[in-house]
């Protein structure tokens, strides 16, 4: 089943047209990974799907519903979730408080909501931090704290942009494996990443988009592959040999 | 001075109820199932102690005008916890709070006036009416970030300030513009919310200080509060998460702009005349910000302190300068701004909630201690 299916998307900011026909879809369980150079789109196809913009043609479908105009919070409360490429914590907050703001879009007690929040915690290893205030986390950490509270509001899709930008190698590698545990309990996952060693190890299938236009889908062998991706990262100069 | 010497106190007494309890219920502690001086027990002991205090000090002082000063402190501390829901939590500065003053006042003053309704249904009919007022406010403007909501707020009680002053009659109901109204003293009694002393006023402010502050511990630890917190912070992020950010705030002013009005009808009572430029005017909206700010904006203690500290030094540069430098008080609070904002920026209530903290710690461990020997 897809669980998410966007159709002949397009958006355009005044002149410039920053997704243009886009088609793709997701199956349930599964890992997407988005990638195309710097400008492709893929934070704007991001907003389209997670409310932030209403896309300026074509269908957004997420669990077979049409979602082209729901705002942001409603989605949440569907089950759709997302991180931000450039984190945003309640930065005054602790993180258990932070996490708890996630919590509270399935339940409006106060003591279920922590609960939860901490289950979470502790699943990502995050307990010992929960009195800390959000301003003082690494940026590792505060990665972490991104998925935490997206976990909170129990998605069944979750929007990840960049969660492994600005990560050392070894952070990286902690944070494919809990991406890989998270993909074990059910969660389906749309990856956008710029860090190719990490999202040809997660993705099942993985689309590539430059200048808003999708130019080669298949699996991470495949994409490397592709004449496409090489020309449009690399330039037209550099032929396959 | 006065949030002072009623630290000291709360702490001297402490220290002898404490003294008091060793050497009566030693043993009882000995033989019971853990310790009694626990960091929780202390912290609700001198809340009830605080309590205990301020409902007991009209008992001691006596004097109708120190008691008229304090009323007023607890006048602004209550209208600054009311403001503290949407300027504190929801991370917005309106300043023009004093249109729901305004609205309360007025409201249960003409319904009171002219048709004999007791104030008490006139407060809860203005608190009602502000509701409105404040989401047809709240509407446009929680759109608007930072300074521009401060402004647009600002636009909002000037412009019902003028047109108070400018109208006479709305429909059948006196306003009589720029000439206020005044009560007349007559009919003293609790259903006609007048009272001949200063003490009635004292508890009926201090049970609405108490009842309004309640209400904001319990709103902090709700869902709502979490997501005011967060939509104030991070809106963008909070969406995310699921929070209608605009419905939040609306939530708020709603909250807020009605107990702010009960207020007003206190003040219409307390002081048996109101004028517009008595009581819609911005130097009330701007004073309960000075309160916040200094305070602790979006703390619970914040306004409370922060209206101790600075009602008593608007009310004796008032007494002591006021015919030779008016206005002092608003140099005094700017300066007094500027040091907070400097060393403390997240108010008073900071390191005084350290230092008590501290307090607390060592009555603890010296305890403990003490137990042991």
């Amino acid at each position: 089943m897809k669980i998410l299916e966007i159709t002949d998307m397009v958006m355009r900011f005044g002149g410039l047209t920053a997704v243009n026909k886009l088609n793709l879809s997701i199956d349930q369980g599964e890992i997407l990974g988005l990638i195309g150079p710097n400008g492709a789109g893929k934070s704007t196809v991001f907003n389209c799907v997670a409310g932030v913009y209403a896309p300026t043609g074509g269908r957004v479908q997420f669990n077979g519903q049409t979602i082209n105009n729901e705002k942001p919070w409603n989605l949440c409360k569907k089950g759709l979730a997302r991180t931000f490429q450039l984190v945003k914590p309640f930065a005054t907050k602790s993180v258990l408080y932070n996490v708890v703001v996630g919590a509270f879009a399935t339940t409006d007690n106060t003591k279920e909501a922590e609960q939860k929040a901490i289950e979470i915690l502790k699943a990502l290893k995050f307990e010992d931090k929960k009195e800390v205030k959000a301003s003082s986390l690494t940026i590792a950490d505060r990665k972490r704290l991104e998925i935490a509270r997206a976990l909170a509001t129990e998605p069944k899709l979750l929007l990840f942009d960049e969660v492994m930008a600005g990560l050392r190698p070894a952070e990286v590698d902690g944070m494919v494996e809990i991406i890989k545990r998270l993909r074990k309990t059910g969660i389906t996952i749309f990856l956008i990443e710029h860090i190719m060693r990490a999202i040809m190890a997660l993705s099942d299938r993985i689309v590539v988009i430059h200048f808003g236009k999708k130019i080669a889908e298949g699996t991470p062998q495949q994409v490397a592959s592709n004449d496409n991706v090489i020309k449009a990262y690399l330039g037209d100069d550099y032929g396959v040999s | 001075m006065t949030g002072k010497e009623n630290l000291r106190v709360k702490k001297t007494n402490l220290k002898a109820q404490k003294k008091g309890l060793d050497s009566h219920t030693g043993s009882h502690i000995k033989a019971g199932s853990g310790p009694f001086v626990t960091r929780g027990n202390i912290k609700t002991m001198s809340l009830a102690l605080a309590v205990l205090v301020a409902f007991g000090l009209p008992l001691v002082i006596t004097s109708p005008t120190y008691l008229h000063i304090i009323v007023l402190m607890f006048f602004y501390a209550y209208l600054t916890t009311s403001w503290n829901m949407v300027g504190g939590f929801a991370g917005v500065l309106p300043l023009g709070h004093s249109v729901f003053i305004g609205i309360g006042a007025y409201t249960s003053t003409i319904l009171s006036l002219q048709y004999g309704v007791s104030p008490w249904i006139g407060m809860m009919i203005g608190g009602i009416l502000s509701v409105f007022v404040g989401v047809l406010i709240g509407l446009p403007t929680f759109k608007m970030r930072g300074a521009y909501f401060a402004l647009a707020t600002i636009a909002f009680a000037e412009g019902f300030r003028v047109m108070v002053e400018n109208i006479d009659f709305i429909g059948p109901l006196n306003v009589n513009g720029p000439r206020g109204l005044q009560i007349p003293p007559q009919n003293y009694g609790f259903a006609n919310f007048m009272f001949a002393g200063k003490e009635p006023y004292y508890y009926i402010i201090l049970i609405m200080l108490i009842g309004v502050l309640a209400l904001t511990w319990f709103i902090s630890r709700s869902k709502l509060g979490y997501y005011l917190n967060a939509g104030g912070e991070e809106p963008e992020a909070a969406m995310a998460l699921g929070v209608n950010v605009a419905k939040t705030k609306l939530a708020a002013m709603a909250i807020s702009s009605f107990f702010t009005a009960l207020a007003g009808t206190f003040y219409a009572q307390f002081s048996l005349f109101i004028h517009p430029k008595s009581i819609i005017s911005l130097d009330i909206s701007f004073e309960i910000a000075f309160i916040a700010l200094i305070g602790g904006r979006g703390s619970i203690a914040g306004p409370v302190l922060g209206a101790l500290l600075l009602r008593p030094v608007s009310d004796f540069s008032r007494i002591y300068f006021g015919d030779i430098l008016p206005g002092l008080h608003l140099v005094i609070y700017g300066v007094i701004l500027i040091l907070v904002m400097i060393f403390q920026p997240r108010g008073i209530q900071e390191s005084l909630t350290r230092m008590y903290d501290s307090v607390v710690d060592r009555v603890v461990t010296w305890s403990q201690k003490d137990g042991e020997a």
